[in-house]
C-alpha cells in the first residue's frame, strides 16, 4: 500500500471526540470517518468505542459499501454508529 | 283560395307556438368549484446556525461566539424547519491559508415534520490548535453547504 501523504505543516486531529442530539424523534446519528493507511475496524473500534471487539457495529452500519470485513481501503468513507 | 289560407293559419299559428314551447331550455350553467386552499407543506430547510460554547437543556446556544479557546467544546446549533426526510451533515475543518484539514465530520438523519434544533459538538482532549477554523452544514447530501460558520481558536 503506498505510503500516505502527511502534510507536517498541518496540525493532527485524529484524537477529536464528536457527537450530535437533536429535538426531533427518531433521529440517527453517526460520524463519518475516513480510513487511513494500516486501518482495520477492529483499530477502528478500538479508538473510537474503546473496545475493539465494536468492530462489527461498524460493519453492519456500513453493509451497503463494505463486502468483507476484512477488506478496507485508505479513503473508503465509513459510518460511525453514535456510542450512545 | 282565401279560404284555403284562412283555414291553414290557424294550423300555421299552433306550428309555430309548439316549436316555441318545443326549444330546447336554456342549459343550466355548470356549478361553480370552490378554489382549492389545501397548502403543501414546506420542504426541509436550514432556518440558522450558531456557535457557541454551552448549550441549554433545549439544545440552544447559552451564549454564542466565534472565537474559542483550546479547551472548550465547541457547539454548532442547527434550526432546521419543513417536513420530509431530513439529513444534516456538519463538517468541520481547520484553515491555513489555502490549505485545509479535517476536523471531523457527523450526520444526523430524521424524519422531519416541523421545527427542530440540532446540535453538532467537537472536542479535542489535547487543546484545539490555534488558528482559523469553519463549520460546513449540509442538507440531505447537497453538493453545496446550506449555511457555513466561522471561527476562531486564540
Amino acid at each position: 500500500m503506498p505510503p500516505e501523504d502527511k502534510d507536517d505543516d498541518m496540525p493532527d486531529f485524529s484524537d477529536v471526540q464528536s457527537g450530535a442530539s437533536t429535538t426531533a424523534e427518531g433521529a440517527v446519528v453517526h460520524e463519518i470517518y475516513e480510513v487511513k493507511s494500516g486501518d482495520s475496524l477492529s483499530k477502528i473500534a478500538k479508538r473510537i468505542y474503546g473496545n475493539a471487539a465494536d468492530w462489527k457495529r461498524i460493519f453492519e452500519a456500513n453493509r451497503d459499501t463494505i463486502k468483507d470485513p476484512d477488506k478496507i481501503f485508505p479513503g473508503q468513507k465509513l459510518k460511525i454508529p453514535s456510542a450512545n | 283560395m282565401k279560404r284555403l289560407a284562412a283555414s291553414l293559419l290557424p294550423v300555421l299559428l299552433l306550428t309555430v307556438a309548439a316549436c316555441k314551447k318545443a326549444e330546447a331550455p336554456p342549459p343550466t350553467p355548470a356549478p361553480t368549484m370552490a378554489a382549492s386552499t389545501t397548502t403543501l407543506p414546506a420542504p426541509v430547510g436550514v432556518k440558522s446556525v450558531m456557535l457557541g460554547s454551552a448549550i441549554g437543556p433545549d439544545k440552544r446556544v447559552t451564549t454564542t461566539s466565534d472565537v474559542f479557546t483550546p479547551k472548550e467544546t465547541i457547539y454548532a446549533v442547527v434550526e432546521s424547519d419543513g417536513s420530509g426526510p431530513a439529513k444534516l451533515r456538519a463538517l468541520w475543518t481547520f484553515v491555513k491559508g489555502e490549505k485545509t484539514a479535517k476536523v471531523d465530520e457527523t450526520v444526523i438523519e430524521f424524519p422531519s415534520s416541523g421545527p427542530s434544533v440540532n446540535e453538532f459538538h467537537v472536542t479535542k482532549p489535547t487543546g484545539w490548535p490555534k488558528g482559523d477554523y469553519k463549520v460546513e452544514i449540509f442538507l440531505n447530501d447537497g453538493a453545496t453547504p446550506a449555511m457555513v460558520k466561522t471561527f476562531k481558536v486564540a
